[in-house]
């Protein structure tokens, strides 16, 4: 297929298809059908300059969900809008805001990103927008490139101020009163990429949205709130969780699209005994190279910056035996000047890039327009992620295609023989606890320090009263004479929250490669064990660096870039004790459990991977000490199995098991594996029964055990499926583990204890997929 | 999550986490405890009087006038400084942190002003949180309108704090005609003979004062924490004399300015360093022929307090300061002072001071005298000399239509700059910027 001939996308999927060696990996081929457009009218209320502009822009009619989202925002209804990538979301806030303005110009607006890049590009947009009307709007981003002279401008005057969370926590919310015409007139306040704030990261913007609605009701404004999401299971709750009010959900995309092919494609497997399976940069290569050849422009994901290298390197060298567009495919990573990204984000919307090979750094907002195909090099780690990667392709009217390669990871593996969870109602949920005590404590002292406290005011679930006493214990707080609470300390409380570990103990990660060394971000003590030991490869923003040394009396690791082609992966021992039962209920052999426990964590070695194929190439010990973590978990214990069971059988079975509820669990709630630990006891000390504990892998826990507790029934179901599935004969590590002992059959025996468990009776009514959309 | 199921987490966590030094409050005795308690108990120890207001109580204390004449005339005539009719109100406070953010507080407000001679001092003290409104509303009533304020680094620090103190209780802070900073005067006029810009310093350096047994700046918020958890309320003897000392600082450094530098025969007396940092406002301020007549008595200094001599590497990098422009340097800021920064630029020598002479002439469009006063810092030492030259023929090409002049003064800026190169001291840029001079000179010259 050596053929350079610009050919239709149609086309060049076809010829693939023909392809014996490709066709065979195929599990699944969807051929989702073009839509039309669905349009709405513009609302009559819409000032006549903002109507001209839209219109100049070509933009006659919205589509329903863009007309049902600014009337509900105009009504002053919270909304939630979810919708597929570039259906035009902006649209959805921007108009409510530009009529605000155009009303009253004193209207103030508040944007929120996760990211600083993303909320560049979006005043960009809103400025356009903003002209194309012939309205004078000052919208600015206020984060940490903001100039000191222009800071106090956007204070006064910024009509639309464009931030991120970190900002609002440490720079506008404690000095509000520098910012008080931003919270007397703010009208609307915008949460955009919604499903990006979960896990620890969105318990702390729900508190940090709990202080923003709180200083607002004590200026007198009460903002409608917009947010928007990618596709997830269930934004409607996760917006409410995390501004803690009840939005409108929209998700009836009124946006046209041509004619989609997903293709779900597994590594063969290579030896049936070890299962081990063919490489997945190597099939994405496969698979991109001929769309790249026949002219199509194609965008190929990475899950790391090595990946993505290796994945350029052997794109390009391809093309270059083949005397083919070579330099037009380009990398996009993390650590890439932003110069440079602009222009190839430029050279993709003009079409002077063909190819680009990029790490998630592309899955979210950035315009980069619309290209034929994607291929994605792994699974990203949660079903909105794909979706948004393959959104990248997709053009209005031409087909487009997106490949999903599996790796050898349980859960790609899991996903991608469920195709019916990206292609009906998505199964996975964001989730996350504002309640969390660690952070919900961090944030009232926040809190308090922005504004005292009267007796019986709610902060979250109740009257912050209890929690304030016993904060006041430490003396950052006092009650007087009046009853209100008072910051009395010289501390500066926000300054001390890190939005993205749970923990106020935290290690400090420090890059001495430039030279100046500076500090990389932070990771609660608990991972710290296992991310940034001694010798171990720390891998941020997908660059990877080295952990000189991990001074833990001074919590702070030292840390340079290097570029291997290993990851290290940390051991870690686990002992588990319940302290707190919060809600148990039983089940067929014994009860499911969602409580409270400790556990103690000793790492004492870890070892070297290399990417691609997990090889093992190396070991080394770990020196620390052990920590306790008091956390959330869900547990189910076995107290009246059914037959006779050997020990040793048992204890392989409960771990097989475990780990096939593991995956499915880290599938449902979008969790990352490490954030789901795994404790199996065949005679639990404290249960007097066998016992499958999946604890969460940080203080306080996130709201995933309560969860995990919920749809217990589909976790273990969902286990006896992925795991019988799974084509190897007794056990791999994609399903059940590695296998310790090479005659024992951890598949059978898995299967024969989830069946055990409950797996067979909620089978019935077929495959989980079915279950989960009825 | 349940409010109940919250409940039993905290309970759990209270059981589980270490607890440190436990600070334990009785609440129901904390709550009988009211402020007026809070304010008697201080007077007891400090003195002063409750003062009563809407929103709480609050200890006034007035210290006996001091005989503390200062010439409003004199002090009219320097740059930024207030007319003589205008009231003038000193301003220092204490306060629970550095941060001008939501939760810090002012929970001492030291004023004073002037009675004829007589200077007269007022400190206001919080005796709790709940009693701020009431403290604020008594400032906003000592505040003149028509008045100006007086602080030292206030308008960095101690306004916008007390600023976000009354928008905390959804008022504006009280008008006021002008803010005369002292802190950035000071580092203009006085930087050349002071180690930093801290009030102390001033105090022993100008004013002739030594403070005994004063408490360090940063243990002051502590102290007060302490007290409103019940500690001795003769922490804040200590607290209140400092406070006491800075507002009558801020008096004293007033009429130095106003009797060392407010009129021309006090400035055969000064300084010449102190007369090049004033002719520095005096150009700031928009008033360049007071500047000049400033840098012209300071030239004329013969015999004058010697300055101190500086190192040569540190001429070296105090020309690089200044010569970069007049941004001032980020000198002796409250708190974090940065020390290498705050010694640029402190010296002033004769070429320096015909630098500035120059700069001012320039600006009143004497460019043959700006020329002259260039030539005279090229005939000094060092990187000056290539510089002096190249303004030279910057004016003589611009301003004075004189071509050859300006050719010979940029050959003699080259010979200087070789002179430098030789020495192992190389300009690239300056050489650069020669050379584009030199080659367009000659051109124009031939053309001509």
């Amino acid at each position: 297929m050596r053929t350079y001939a610009p050919a239709p996308t149609t086309e060049v999927l076809r010829r693939l298809l023909e392809e014996p060696s490709l066709a065979r990996g195929v599990v699944h081929h969807e051929v989702i059908p073009a839509r039309d457009a669905d349009y709405g009218e513009w609302p009559d209320w819409l000032d006549g300059r903002i109507l001209a502009g839209l219109k100049a822009r070509g933009l006659d009619r919205p589509y329903v969900h863009q007309a049902e989202a600014v009337a509900a925002v105009h009504r002053g209804e919270d909304v939630v809008v979810v919708t597929p990538t570039a259906s035009g979301k902006t649209l959805c806030y921007a108009l409510p805001v530009l009529q605000a303005l155009a009303e009253d110009p004193a209207a103030r607006a508040l944007f929120l990103f996760p990211t600083k890049a993303l909320g560049q590009d979006q005043v960009a947009e809103f400025s356009e927008l903003a002209r194309a009307s012939g309205l004078e709007i000052s919208a600015a981003t206020y984060d940490g490139d903001t100039p000191a002279p222009i800071r106090s401008a956007i204070r006064k005057a910024g009509q639309v101020v464009v931030t991120n969370p970190d900002m609002l926590n440490s720079a506008i919310l404690p000095h509000h009163t520098k910012w008080f015409q931003l919270f007397e007139q703010v009208r609307i306040i915008v949460v955009d990429e919604l499903h990006t704030y979960r896990g620890v990261f969105g318990s702390h913007v729900a508190n940090v949205l709990r202080r923003l609605l709180r200083l607002c009701a004590y200026y007198g404004s009460r903002p409608v709130i917009v947010c928007c999401s990618a596709t997830i299971g269930n934004p409607a709750e996760l917006a409410a969780t995390l501004t803690g009010r009840s939005a409108a959900l929209i998700d009836r995309n009124g946006a046209p699209s041509g004619e989609r092919h997903l293709l779900l494609v597994d590594p063969p497997v290579l030896d049936a005994a070890t299962g081990a399976r063919g490489s997945a940069l190597t099939l994405a290569q496969r698979w991109a190279l001929p769309f790249l050849r026949a002219g199509r422009q194609t965008i190929v994901f990475g899950r790391s910056r090595v990946a993505v290298e290796i994945l350029l390197t052997g794109l390009r060298e391809a093309l270059r035996e083949d005397l083919g567009p070579r330099s037009r495919v380009r990398g996009y990573r993390g650590g890439y000047l932003p110069t440079e990204r602009r222009a190839i984000e430029r050279g993709l919307r003009d079409g002077e890039v063909l190819g680009v090979v990029s790490t998630n750094a592309l899955e979210l907002g950035v315009d980069i327009g619309r290209l034929d195909v994607a291929v994605l090099a792994g699974y990203p780690g949660s079903i909105t992620a794909t979706w948004q990667q393959i959104g990248r392709a997709g053009r209005r009217t031409d087909a487009s295609v997106g490949v999903v390669v599996a790796s050898a990871a349980p859960v790609d593996r899991y996903v991608i023989h469920h195709p019916e969870f990206l292609l009906e109602r998505s199964p996975e949920e964001a989730r996350l606890d504002p309640d969390n005590l660690h952070v919900l404590l961090a944030h009232l002292r926040a809190a308090v320090f922005e504004r005292p406290f009267e007796p019986g005011e709610v902060f979250g679930p109740g009257p912050a009263d209890e929690l304030l006493a016993f904060v006041g214990e430490w003396g950052h707080i006092r009650q007087s004479g009046d009853g209100r609470w008072y910051w009395s300390s010289e501390n500066f409380p926000a300054s001390e929250i890190s939005l993205r570990a749970a923990a106020p103990e935290n290690v400090v990660i420090i890059d001495t490669t430039p030279d100046r060394p500076r500090v990389l971000g932070e990771v609660d003590l608990f991972s710290a064990q296992v991310l940034v030991h001694q010798r171990a490869i720390y891998i941020h923003e997908s660059v990877q660096y080295y952990v000189d040394r991990l001074e833990w009396g001074e919590r702070k690791a030292y840390v340079h870039r290097v570029d291997v082609d290993h990851y290290t992966y940390a051991n870690r021992a686990v002992t588990l004790k319940p302290l707190d039962v919060f809600a148990e209920s039983p089940t067929v052999t014994g009860r499911r459990v969602h409580g409270e426990v400790m556990v103690a964590s000793l790492v004492t070695l870890f070892k070297k991977l290399k990417f691609v194929t997990d090889e093992n190439v190396g070991w080394g010990p770990i020196d620390l000490p052990e920590l306790e973590l008091q956390t959330t978990a869900y547990w189910l214990t076995a107290e009246r199995l059914r037959g006779p069971w050997r020990r040793d059988d048992l204890d392989v079975a409960l771990l097989g098991a475990g780990r096939g509820i593991q995956a499915v669990a880290c599938v449902l709630l979008m969790a990352d594996p490490r954030d789901l630990g795994l404790v199996t006891q065949v005679r639990s000390p404290h249960q007097e029964a066998p016992t499958i504990y999946l604890y969460e892998a940080m203080p306080g826990g996130v709201g995933l055990s309560e969860r995990l507790f919920e749809r217990h029934a589909e976790l273990v179901t969902g286990a006896a499926e992925f795991i019988a599935a799974c084509p190897c004969e007794a056990g791999c590590p994609a399903c059940t583990g590695p296998r310790l002992e090479p005659h024992v059959d951890a598949k059978a025996l898995a299967l024969r204890l989830l069946d055990e468990l409950g797996a067979a009776t909620h089978a019935e009514g077929g495959a989980v997929g079915t279950a989960l959309a009825s | 999550m349940t409010a109940v199921t919250l409940e039993r987490r905290l309970a759990n966590f209270r059981a589980a986490v270490s607890v440190g030094p436990r600070i334990e409050v009785e609440a129901a005795e904390r709550r009988e405890r009211s402020s007026l308690a809070a304010a008697e108990r201080l007077v007891a120890t400090v003195g002063g009087e409750i003062v009563r207001g809407r929103g709480g109580a609050f200890v006034r204390l007035e210290s006996s006038a001091v005989a503390l004449p200062v010439d409003r005339e004199a002090l009219a005539r320097l740059p930024f400084q207030p007319t003589p009719d205008r009231p003038l109100l000193c301003l220092d406070t204490e306060t629970t942190g550095l941060a001008t953010a939501a939760g810090t507080i002012a929970f001492l407000v030291g004023l004073g002003w002037w009675e004829a001679d007589r200077f007269r001092t007022v400190q206001l003290l919080l005796p709790d949180h709940a009693d701020e409104a009431a403290l604020l509303a008594e400032l906003a009533s000592v505040v003149p309108g028509e008045g100006w304020l007086v602080t030292y680094n206030g308008r960095g620090f101690d306004w916008p704090l007390l600023t976000t103190r009354f928008r905390m209780h959804r008022h504006d802070a009280p008008g006021h005609a002008g803010h005369l900073d002292l802190l950035p005067l000071v580092r203009r006029i006085y930087r050349h003979r002071l180690p930093d810009a801290r009030l102390r310093t001033v105090e022993t350096h100008l004013l002739g004062v030594q403070r005994h047994h004063d408490v360090e700046g940063w243990e002051i918020p502590g102290r007060y924490f302490d007290v409103l958890r019940g500690g001795p309320a003769e922490l804040l003897v200590d607290v209140l004399r400092h406070n006491a000392e800075d507002v009558r600082s801020l008096a004293r450094l007033v009429s130095l300015m106003a009797t060392g530098l407010g009129d021309r025969a006090a400035w055969d007396r000064a300084p010449a360093g102190d007369l090049a940092g004033l002719g520095r406002a005096y150009r700031v301020a928009g008033r360049p022929e007071m500047a000049l007549a400033c840098l012209d008595v300071a030239l004329a200094a013969d015999g004058r307090p010697a300055e101190p001599t500086p190192s040569a590497g540190h001429v070296a990098r105090e020309e690089a300061a200044w010569w970069l422009g007049p941004a001032d340097l980020p000198w002796g800021l409250r708190p974090a002072a940065r020390p290498w920064a705050d010694r640029a630029g402190d010296s002033w020598t004769e070429q320096r001071l015909l630098v500035e002479r120059a700069h001012i002439l320039r600006r009143l469009g004497r460019h043959d005298e700006a020329a002259e006063s260039w030539v005279a810092v090229a005939a000094g030492p060092g990187r000056l000399a290539p510089l002096g030259w190249l303004e030279v023929a910057k004016l003589r090409e611009r301003r004075l239509g004189d071509l050859p002049g300006a050719l010979a003064a940029t050959e003699r800026a080259r010979i200087a700059v070789d002179k430098r190169r030789r020495l192992g001291l190389p300009e690239p840029r300056l050489e650069a910027a020669i050379d584009v001079r030199l080659a367009r000179l000659r051109r124009r010259l031939r053309v001509a």
